[in-house]
């Protein structure tokens, strides 16, 4: 079977999860010809021999100017010129804000639908099954695609990286695209991005808050109960676009990841963009709704109010 | 100016239902039918973009337009109010037992169809739902097929000199992108999105609107382009999860006494809070 996976570049490196799925599909379809898709102003060689010693055996490569950004158009012209090439049977992205932007689009060019999000990838008998949780991971839906080419995006942070690949040189075939003046009908501007002045990676406790923290001043308590504890403070996306903390204390699929041993939730829903950046031994939440995601996944939990009880949980502790 | 925003009915999540059983319908009761949260989002950017440009027309311009069309839900009937109520001008409700929606690449031709009997718009506004097999792509499947330039997961739009700044959530940060004035947007759920009460004028209009329910067939529309037996995506499975470690979730007490009761739970379980 052929499988083509989308090889997405963020910051100037393989994006994390492209490996994720490398390792995943390397467990599931062994012998399986997998190949990568690398879009690209220009195609730094480092990418192409990471991405080999993560099991692919042949990169596609497109070098334009056009592509020095993700946008749609290009990006679909181009995937749709490899698809053409190699007809895979499988297509994957990861599920970042581009591939969820990508797949569904290649699916339509093939009058198919996509799976989303997925968590697990399986084989049936002649069928492969993809695996979603839903309803705030409460239940898990599993689909298949009908059709001779499947679309379907993974969920991030969802597959292990495999910490020692060790894979060969993949063989690199070079594809020409040519692109018109309706292909850049939007335009990109600028990224802007979010400064990332402390890690929060090492941290063994994070004190992070959400929109139920309800104003700036207001996270003084998370602050003050972070110290005490020898931890640090985190936020939700929600809370850093409202300007109450600075952006690099966000945690998500968008922030930082974070592993802490302790992760204490105060008025956070549980949104899964959120949580896929969140891998705590330990997770206590405070939130005033009972029916909160968020309790889904916590160990211990309060039902009230952050305000109320933040600052009696210091006092206790101090 | 003619703005669409296609929004959905969901559960509320305030309703306990666990797992699998939330997908049945015969479990739901009306009442806890409500517009999709992330849907008041995409309203509320109709909203905004239409205040703007009544605000700036010149007076004899007729008033810019917001339609809500709504497939998705139990009763779409009872969202499209809401919508009214919140503002927009006038509302759609498309219903048909033979409309399959949990593919979206259904969803995305039956969207296209309403498109193509409304006729004239704009702009389209949409969201993503954390619940249905179909949230995430539709907005792409939708913008590939109308051809539509488009922005998914806006954050923020400025209107510019023939259409619009949008910045949308990026990994790392927000990213920036300008669309002509035709175009596509799917909402998230930041600042500048949160959406408007219903005003007693809206609430008076909706009472008062004339809803009309299309059909598949109004939309020229067959079963086998846009019902179950034309799904590409089939579900196999919907299993509940179970989730082997306990939590224990204080729901009850004054509040020192939940901080007491965490604590000591804590300990008794050698939790250890800090250093
Ligand atoms: C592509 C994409 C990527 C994203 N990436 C991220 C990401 O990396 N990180 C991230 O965080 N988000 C991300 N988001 C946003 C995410 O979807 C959610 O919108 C966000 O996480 C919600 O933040 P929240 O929980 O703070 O707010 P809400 O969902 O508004 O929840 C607030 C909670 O606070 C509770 N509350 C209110 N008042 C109180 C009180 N006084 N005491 C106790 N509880 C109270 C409420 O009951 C509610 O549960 C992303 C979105 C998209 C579309």
């Amino acid at each position: 079977m052929k499988i083509l996976v989308f090889g997405q570049i963020r910051d100037n490196a393989i994006e994390e999860n492209v490996l994720g799925i490398l390792n995943k599909l390397s467990e599931v379809f062994a012998d399986s010809e997998i190949s990568l898709a690398l879009l690209a102003n220009q195609i730094n060689n480092d990418w192409v021999e990471e991405l080999g010693k993560h099991g692919a055996k042949k990169v596609y490569t497109v070098e334009a100017s056009e592509l020095e950004n993700y946008l749609s158009y290009p990006y679909v012209k181009s995937m749709l010129e490899i698809i053409e090439k190699t007809e895979p049977s499988l297509v994957l992205a990861a599920g970042t804000v581009f591939g969820e932007d990508l797949i569904p689009r290649l699916a339509v060019h093939h009058g198919i639908s996509c799976a989303q999000r997925i968590v697990d990838i399986s084989l049936d008998i002649d069928n492969i099954l993809f695996h979603t949780p839903v309803r705030d991971d409460q239940a898990m839906r599993v689909t298949k695609l009908v059709g001779a080419i499947k679309f379907a995006t993974t969920r991030t942070g969802a597959f292990f990286i495999n910490e020692n690949p060790s894979g060969k040189s993949p063989e690199v075939e070079k594809v020409e695209v040519t692109f018109e003046a309706e292909d850049m009908l939007v335009k990109h501007i600028e990224i802007k991005k979010a400064e990332r002045t402390v890690n929060l990676k090492d941290a063994k406790l994070i004190v992070a808050g959400g929109r139920g923290v309800g104003g700036k001043d207001n996270f003084q308590i998370l602050k003050d109960l972070a110290t005490l504890l020898n931890g640090e403070i985190g936020a939700t996306r929600a809370c850093t676009d409202l300007h109450w903390i600075e952006e690099t204390y966000e945690i998500g699929q968008t922030g930082q990841s974070v592993s802490p041993d302790i992760y204490i939730a105060a008025g956070i829903s549980g949104a899964p963009q959120h949580l896929s950046g969140v891998k705590a031994k330990t997770l206590i939440s405070i939130n005033k709704d009972e029916g909160a995601p968020i309790f889904n996944y916590s160990d211990y939990g309060i039902v009230g109010d952050l305000h109320e009880i933040l600052p009696i949980l210091k006092k206790k502790l101090e | 100016m003619k703005i669409i925003v296609f929004i959905d009915q969901i559960v509320s999540t305030q309703v306990k239902l666990q797992g699998v059983d939330f997908f049945d319908p015969s479990k739901v009761d009306d009442v806890d039918l409500v517009i999709n949260p992330t849907s008041k989002n995409a309203i509320e950017g109709a909203l905004k973009l239409k205040n703007t440009f009544d605000a700036e027309k010149e007076e004899e311009e007729e008033g810019a337009k917001v339609t809500a069309v709504c497939v998705r839900g139990l009763k779409p009937i009872k969202a499209l109010r809401e919508a009214i109520a919140m503002g927009c001008t006038d509302a759609i409700e498309i219903a048909d037992d033979t409309l399959y929606t949990e593919d979206p690449l259904l969803l995305a031709k039956i969207y296209v169809g309403a498109l193509e009997k409304i006729g004239d718009f704009d702009l389209v506004f949409l969201s993503a739902e954390e619940q249905s097999s179909s949230s995430y792509a539709v907005g792409a499947m939708l913008a590939e097929k109308l051809g539509l330039p488009s922005v998914l997961y806006a954050e923020e739009i400025e209107n510019i000199d023939g259409g619009f700044r949008v910045g949308h959530v990026l990994e790392g940060g927000r990213k920036i992108v300008e669309v002509p004035q035709k175009a596509l947007i799917s909402t998230s759920d930041s600042q500048y999105f949160t959406p408007r009460y219903t005003s007693m004028k809206g609430i008076l209009n909706a009472k008062r609107a004339v809803i009309p329910t299309w059909t598949a067939t109004d939309l020229g529309l067959s079963a086998n382009v846009v019902g179950k037996e034309a799904a590409s995506l089939q579900q196999v499975s919907l299993t509940n999860i179970v989730i082997e470690k306990e939590s224990y979730i204080i729901t009850e007490g004054e509040p020192e006494e939940m901080v007491d009761n965490l604590l000591s739970k804590l300990k008794e379980d050698e939790v250890k809070l800090g250093a």
